[in-house]
């Protein structure tokens, strides 16, 4: 079985983060393969957010280890991790709301050193690449206007075209479909099935099920703190253990 | 009654007008600059006499200081009320190397801007650690522990008693001298809206905007927002204590009270949170308003503490009423009551919304329905 697992991608080792007396995250040791659909479920308050920001490097881990490709990234500050392939959205979706949407865009670009202080925000081809994927997304008609202005569901968009923006290898997000009609879940999920056609590694936090199990190749379940079970996604719905720490049975 | 795809061309072209549809915004905005230029550097002319001369100086100093105080808070929106640290040490640093250096008054006015960068190095390190009002508290207690090392190294200094800063054109009148100055401080404007301009553009920019709008999300894009951060602050340093040394130069007589005054960073504060700190002229605008007044106060009233509560009514009067400052306030005036823009960059929140009613696929704004999505259909018929 090892045999054909793909390269792991992600790892965690006894990952710990507590905030006062609440271990929000409590020895999490996971692996994450390389070029899946990964899917991280758990009741409210398991710790999945913390641990995001304990990967992403939003938060400093009191003990344990991240490891991204083979290479120690704990404790790195969050531009690093995300320039070494990490990219990330956030639970409630977050956009520059006073920027306009093909400026959101740029910030993602990749900084250039002492180049960044004169000429424009974005080279022609990095502007080319933003429209392309606002085009992908299906903002694009929207580039000019302020992030304030669209709606909730086109943030999500332009949140997740802005990931996209930093040729992340790995992408992590928290409740894509959080907040979101019928209609753009089903988008959205389309396009983390394209990307990952073409090759990106998916870790996703999602309360809805549905998507959950159509979507992902393999699944963790988090509870107060670390993971409780993992597997297919058939496999972990018949886990009792999943279950008890869902229905409380 | 046009039919969503109609309005969804009409947004798009919209979006995509051909440059030449902002010829004429374009001109009347040379024709404002042209005048408010011509304006500016004739005031010497106009002005009738000397006091009224150097009032003009103080405010072209204001307006120096406040645009320089708006590279930090205007693009990272760290509010710094410390920024009369670099003021006074640009100034100190100015009189010091001419007075016991010899050196000429225009190399030591650099230098000094210099050595304030040199200063805020390790300051701003420890000082950006922090952000929202812990940066604030940072940033004053720095200026008051400068006040207190000025006050006391008298030898340095000369203390309470002051520093005679030598005049760099003792050949002119005093009226000549304003003159001077004013087209010196002009000049240093000029110097740092160009450079606030090409920052504006610029990739830096962006990331510092992305900074002042959501700092962790900026990082989780990959911004080095820490080294974006410190250049910012750097920069800001730089052309406070060049507008600090300038008022040296110009004013002559140092006292730490005056030079590292909490008093003057928050008119700094006030004047760039007035005029608009995300406008290239916001400070300077607010510059001529707050800096004007407090010269009227002082020529009208002398030295009475009336200007300070005017000051303080005038922050209450902007938190509240115009919590973004003047010139976009005006900007949305002119808009809503002249004639309409084809681009729907310049639509506000409650015009886009009105656009997507009309045209049946918006919904409610975020904030009433949260689960309300992309118009059904966005992009894809297209
Ligand atoms: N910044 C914080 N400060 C204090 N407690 C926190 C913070 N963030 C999360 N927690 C706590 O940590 C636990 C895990 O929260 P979280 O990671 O958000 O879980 P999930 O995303 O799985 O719902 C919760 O008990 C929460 O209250
Ligand atoms: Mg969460």
């Amino acid at each position: 079985m090892t045999a054909h697992e793909p390269p792991r991608s992600l790892e965690t080792v006894d990952l710990t983060k507590s905030f006062g007396g609440v271990r929000a995250v409590d020895g999490a040791t996971v692996t994450f393969r390389h070029g899946r659909i990964n899917a991280l479920i758990g009741p409210n308050g398991s710790g999945k957010t913390t641990f995001f920001n304990c990967v992403t490097g939003m938060i400093r881990p009191d003990a344990g280890t991240v490891t991204y490709r083979g290479q120690q990234i704990t404790g790195r500050p969050p531009h690093r991790i995300a320039r070494a392939g990490i990219g990330r959205s956030f639970q409630l979706c977050r956009v520059f709301p006073r920027m306009t949407v093909l400026e959101n865009m740029l910030v993602a670009v990749r900084p250039a050193g002492l180049r960044d202080l004169v000429g424009g925000a974005g080279s022609p081809a990095e502007t080319d690449k933003a429209r392309r994927l606002l085009v992908r997304v299906g903002i694009d008609h929207l580039e000019n206007v302020e992030a304030a202005n669209l709606s909730y569901g086109q943030q999500k968009l332009l949140e997740l075209a802005g990931v996209l923006m930093g040729d992340p290898d790995t992408i992590m997000l928290d409740e894509p479909a959080g907040g979101v009609n019928p209609a753009l879940i089903g988008r959205i999920g389309t396009l983390i099935r394209e990307l990952n056609d073409e090759g990106k590694t998916f870790l996703v936090v999602e309360h809805n099920m549905d998507m959950v199990m159509s979507l992902s190749h393999h699944v963790v379940v988090f509870d107060r703190g670390r993971p409780i079970a993992e597997g297919t996604p058939s496999a972990v719905r018949a886990d009792p253990r999943v279950l008890e720490a869902y229905l409380g049975i | 009654m046009p039919n969503a795809s109609d309005t969804e061309r009409t947004l798009v072209a919209a979006a995509t007008a051909p440059a030449g549809r902002r010829v004429p915004a374009r001109a009347v905005r040379m024709l404002a600059f042209t005048v408010c230029a011509a304006l500016i550097l004739s005031w010497p002319g106009l002005a009738p006499n000397p006091y009224i001369l150097s009032a003009g100086v103080m405010v072209a100093s204001y307006a120096c200081t406040a645009t320089a105080w708006n590279f930090m808070g205007g693009f990272t929106g760290y509010v710094s009320l410390g920024h009369a640290a670099f003021f006074g040490l640009g100034a100190y640093g100015t009189g010091v190397l001419i007075r016991d250096l010899d050196w000429p008054p225009f190399a030591a006015w650099l230098a000094a801007g210099v050595i304030v960068v040199l200063i805020t190095v390790p300051v701003g390190i420890a000082a950006l650690r922090v952000r929202g009002a812990s940066f604030v508290i940072v940033s004053i207690a720095f200026v008051l522990i400068l006040l207190l090392v000025a006050q006391t190294w008298q030898d340095l200094t000369g203390g309470s008693d002051g520093l005679v800063v030598p005049r760099p054109f003792p050949d002119l009148s005093r009226p000549e001298h304003h003159r001077a100055f004013f087209y010196l401080f002009v000049a240093l404007l000029a110097v740092m809206l160009l450079a606030w301009w090409a920052i504006d553009r610029s990739r830096f920019g962006t990331g510092l905007k992305a900074v002042r709008e959501d700092e962790d999300k900026a990082q989780a894009l990959g911004v080095p927002t820490r080294n974006y951060k410190l250049v910012a602050y750097l920069i800001s340093a730089f052309f406070t204590g060049l507008s600090g040394g300038m008022y040296a130069l110009w004013f002559g007589d140092l006292d730490p009270i005056f030079q590292f005054s909490v008093l003057l960073g928050a008119y700094m504060v006030l004047m760039a949170l007035l005029g608009g700190v995300r406008h290239l002229y916001g400070p300077l605008l607010g510059a001529l308003i707050v800096g004007g007044a407090l010269e009227y106060f002082e020529l009208e009233f002398g030295g009475t503490q009336l200007h300070l509560v005017a000051a303080a009514v005038l922050l209450g009067v902007v938190v509240l009423v115009t919590p973004d400052g003047i010139i976009p306030a005006v900007r949305d005036l002119v808009r809503r009551f002249g004639p309409q823009d084809s681009s729907i960059r310049e639509m506000t929140a409650a015009e886009l919304l009105a656009h997507n009613r009309a045209s049946g696929r918006g919904g409610p704004p975020p904030d009433e329905a949260p689960d309300e999505a992309a118009a059904p259909g966005t992009g894809e018929e297209r």
